[in-house]
């Protein structure tokens, strides 16, 4: 490539594949097709090349640094929403920027910038320059693409995407919604779509891009019943083509939505205190993520605020207790083809049969700990760093059957989904809201739950777990947002059925 | 005025009008930051950019949309707007929606609000290393041998926004913000990492506390969570620190907005002019404190900026009914938002109240939970210090309280001297009695 432009290479790759909006699903054929038109895009529609790459790398190594990046984002995003029984309001929202960085040992210098010109480009560089003082250092002389897998391949592209397709969609889950229950009295539903490209680009001579999809369709249903109100949200989607959104699909979620409000009629909070709790499969991951996960995150622990700092390869919960954070699941909402800093997206094994093994890393923690990075460095977008994240967090499956692990439990309670989860990462308590759930009592549920938080330590939870059951879930949504530092990243969890032989349930009742 | 920015904007107007908007609005956002953060004496973080973004709102054939985009080159905007007006055609009518009636416009105050801190500009990219450098030694003084990490940090923002409306709406906000604050995590028995953190924010830097002061309240809230426990349920009185209170206040706020009025999600719906609260609550909404983080001279809609209360001793007064769900409700605007939000402080302050309270809980911290706008439920956790007759007895963790809005703030029995200053929302710390803590 040192011989020829990146410009001229790119414009002859795109000429075999000029009509390529049309990306076929997975197979070996299909990928290079969908890698040609994603190559020339940054090239095309806004003149970056492998020259001025360099330059502006350079310019971010100019007083020294370990390594310096350049993360190009073009994302266009789109929402279009019912209310009052009409699909009536559309938004949409255009990014686009590239983020610079410079790394030096455990520091980080950052600038971006909105316009894609050399001038601003070199500008944000030597904001991100300043973090160093030493001697110059040189990027790379050139730079070689990343092979990827993709894990998330459309057959079309989401911005090929018509509104006129979608518009039905959506009217469709407010029209299922009404005719399931004459509960309802009003229906807010919606189709969120976004498309990200990026190309990310590193002083020491790697180049990857990815095309990455975030859809997901939803319904908010407020229903009445003897003048009281409930109202219930549910959302199904992932890095999804646009096919998936079947009319069963919407049959599904409306279910799912409508169901979810109606049973809170019956809904009892139960008495406040110490007792077991069994999760639920699939969404409840969510505690995984946040009481757990979070705190596995090698950044916490690099800096010794994390209650897993000191933890790795002991005994961290029992032998049959084993969690990963995997970016290679088709289609899940945490799955990464590259993260953003140009490391493969991969699964990694974060607790195996009890004992903790490896930390989430980025390159930075990497570098500290001595090992590789973990596919785990990943923004919100150009205006942020990279940071270590999670992706697809889950629990692997255990032997027990989900039955037997609610008959063992004599008085408590069953939890099939919480939300508004928050962790504090240094002491590991954690707290959750539990939106679906129900009472256990003498080894049977009854009654439904609601408007209650449990409580707990993340670490002692995991200690906790005394049984695990055979039906691993993985949450498919792609509303899931996990906020960190002031970013946010689209991700997923999973859980099989699992008991905890203890936690603090909050109620009214003493 | 930033000619710059009011140019683009007209010229996005034009081009929206011409390509068959019938009205439109656009916003043009500027914002210059810079933000370092320090770890262990030396920079861990520093980021500066400036950013841009330009949204459109589109009303076309009484159909609306709204479109954002940060890609500012013309020729991309024209693509954008004209693809923005196909693309609103296609939505279902929607007739409520329109530009406001102008007469809301009418009226703007003509005062200083003093957002601005002139000194900024001279702010020295040194004079930030020194800022940042002070508090995190002072944080790792106060916390002494206890303190794993501290991360000392300060932000600051210039922020410049145009709005025009296309029937004869002109407004311009520029303002400056600062944030300074540290993160300290000290070792607590066994594998307890607990975390504490002190942020302020300020339209001027004089308004700030100084670093000596951050980094020492900073690190001595970390202190105060050692050794926490969570204790046996009970029924006990709470006081909720000042800066904890918006976290309490946003379930009851929620409630009051036009659209969760309009789309049945509001347990406050038939509640205008009962009493909601105990007769110690008064909130006030006040757009033009002189140098408040919230303050605006015209609101999202573009109505004038004025004072309104909105809970006046427990009676709910207002709602806040923007113009779109105002034609849909069919009732009189108020405001899009909030601006600053004031609770009317009392007379003691938290010391002197607790001496007289007995057994009690000084919340400190708010963890994950819910607040269900629609039946008025809440659940949260809690962290802070049981305390007896004014003393201290232990650091409480990993506990919870829940009800009922409705039936909750009745049980308000009094209200601090001490508002807390650095943010749009002034809440003095508040008295709760007969609130069920759930622990062991």
């Amino acid at each position: 490539m040192s011989h020829i432009t990146r410009r001229s290479f790119l414009k002859k790759a795109a000429g075999a594949a000029s009509a390529a909006a049309i990306i076929p699903t997975m197979s070996s054929g299909w990928l290079s097709i969908a890698k040609a038109e994603q190559k020339e895009y940054f090239e095309s529609e806004f003149g970056v090349s492998d020259s001025l790459c360099r330059k502006v790398l350079a310019k971010a190594l100019y007083k020294g640094g370990d390594f310096a990046d350049l993360y190009f984002e073009h994302t266009v995003g789109n929402w279009v929403a019912l209310e009052d029984g009409k699909v009536n309001r559309a938004y949409s929202n255009i990014a686009l920027g590239v983020g610079i960085r410079t790394v030096k040992g455990d520091q980080v210098g950052y600038g971006f910038t909105q316009e894609l010109t050399e001038k601003s480009m070199l500008d944000a560089a030597s904001t991100a320059a300043t973090i160093a003082d030493s001697n110059p250092n040189e990027p790379a002389g050139q730079f070689v693409g990343l092979k990827t897998s993709n894990y998330y391949p459309l057959k079309r592209l989401l911005t090929s995407v018509p509104l006129e397709s979608k518009l039905p969609l959506v009217q469709s889950v407010n029209d299922r919604c009404f005719e399931l229950s004459p509960l309802v009295i009003k229906v807010n539903a919606g189709f969120h779509d976004q498309q990200k490209r990026i190309l990310v680009v590193t002083s020491d001579g790697v180049i990857a891009r990815d095309l990455i999809p975030r859809n997901y369709l939803y319904a908010l249903v407020v229903a009445e019943k003897d003048g009281k109100r409930e109202r219930a949200w549910w959302n199904i989607g992932g890095r999804r083509d646009f096919s998936f959104y079947t009319t069963e699909i919407v049959k599904s979620l409306a279910q799912k939505a409508v169901s979810r409000a109606a049973v809170l009629f019956d809904a009892v909070q139960p008495p406040a205190g110490e007792m077991p709790v069994v999760l639920g499969p699939g969404i409840t991951g969510i505690l995984l993520h946040e009481a757990i996960g979070h705190g596995m995150e090698a950044d916490f622990n690099r800096k010794g605020i994390s209650t897993y700092a000191t933890m790795l390869g002991k005994k961290v919960a029992e032998p049959f207790v084993s969690i990963v954070d995997n970016a290679t699941n088709p289609q899940l909402l945490g799955s990464v083809n590259v993260d953003d800093e140009c490391t493969l997206g991969q699964k990694t094994v974060l607790v195996e049969n009890g004992i903790l093994r490896s930390y989430m890393h980025d390159k930075i923690s990497a570098i500290h700990y001595k090992v590789k990075p973990t596919g785990n460095g990943r923004r919100e977008s150009y205006e942020h760093y990279v940071q270590p994240r999670m992706r697809n967090t889950y629990m692997l499956a255990g032997q027990a059957s989900p039955e037997d692990i609610i008959k063992s439990v004599k008085k408590g309670i069953y939890v099939q989904d919480v939300s508004n989860g928050q962790v504090k990462i240094g002491e590991g308590d954690f707290a959750f809201y539990v939106s679906q759930g129900k009472m256990i009592e003498d080894g049977k549920l009854t009654l439904p739950i609601k408007d209650i938080n449990i409580m707990g330590n993340g670490p002692k939870m995991l200690q906790n777990v005394t049984m695990v059951a055979n039906d691993l879930e993985m949450a498919q949504t792609g509303a899931g947002a996990c906020g960190k530092n002031g970013q946010r990243v689209p991700v997923s969890f999973g859980l099989p059925t699992v008991l905890v032989k203890s936690m603090t349930v909050g109620g009214v009742k003493a | 005025m930033n000619k710059e920015m009011y140019d683009l904007a007209a010229w996005s107007m034009k081009t929206t009008l011409s390509a068959g908007a019938d009205q439109c609005r656009v916003g043009i956002h500027r914002n210059r930051f810079i933000e370092i953060s320090y770890r262990e004496r030396k920079p861990e973080n520093i980021k500066e950019a400036s950013e841009r973004n330009l949204n459109i709102e589109l009303f076309v054939n009484h159909r609306y949309s709204s479109q954002s985009t940060s890609d500012l080159r013309k020729d991309a905007l024209k693509s954008f707007i004209s693809n923005a007006v196909a693309t609103t055609k296609l939505l279902a009518e929607d007739p409520y929606r329109s530009l406001p009636d102008p007469r809301y416009y009418q009226g703007r105050p003509n005062v200083n609000l003093q957002i601005v801190d002139p000194k900024h500009k001279q702010l020295s990219p040194d004079q930030r290393h020194t800022i940042v450098k002070a508090i995190e030694q002072a944080a790792l003084t106060t916390g002494g041998e206890k303190v794993i990490s501290v991360t000392a940090s300060e932000q600051d923002y210039h922020i410049e926004s145009v709005e025009l409306r296309s029937n004869g709406f002109e407004g311009y906000r520029e303002s400056t913000v600062y944030w300074a604050g540290a993160e300290v995590t000290a070792q607590d028995e066994g594998d307890r990492r607990p975390s504490g953190y002190h942020f302020v924010a300020a339209v001027n830097r004089d308004s700030l506390p100084s670093e000596e002061e951050i980094g020492e309240v900073a690190a001595q809230r970390t202190l105060d969570l050692l050794g926490a426990q969570k204790i046996k349920t009970q029924t006990l009185p709470v006081i909720v620190e000042n800066r904890n209170v918006p976290r309490l206040l946003g379930g009851l706020l929620a409630a009051m907005y036009g659209r969760n009025i309009q789309q049945k999600q509001s347990f406050l719906a038939d509640k205008k002019g009962q009493k909601i609260a105990s007769e110690h609550l008064t909130l006030i909404d006040d757009p033009l404190v002189v140098g408040g983080l919230g303050s605006k001279l015209f609101d999202g809609d573009g109505f004038a900026a004025k004072k309104r209360i909105i809970i006046e001793s427990g009676v709910l007064k207002e709602f806040f009914i923007d113009w779109y769900y105002s034609r849909k409700l069919d009732c009189e605007p108020t405001t899009a938002g909030t601006s600053n939000l004031i609770i009317t402080p009392g007379k003691r302050s938290v010391k002197e109240i607790m001496k007289d309270l007995g057994r009690g809980i000084f919340i400190t911290g708010f963890l994950g939970g819910n607040s269900n706008s629609t039946t008025g439920d809440a659940s949260v956790g809690i962290n802070g210090k049981l305390f007896d007759k004014g003393e201290p007895v232990q650091s409480v963790a990993e506990m919870n309280i829940a009800g009922n809005h409705l039936e909750f703030w009745h049980k308000l029995s009094e209200v601090a001297n001490d508002p807390w200053m650095y943010s749009s929302q002034r809440t003095p710390s508040l008295v709760f009695t007969d609130v069920v803590v759930s622990g062991v």
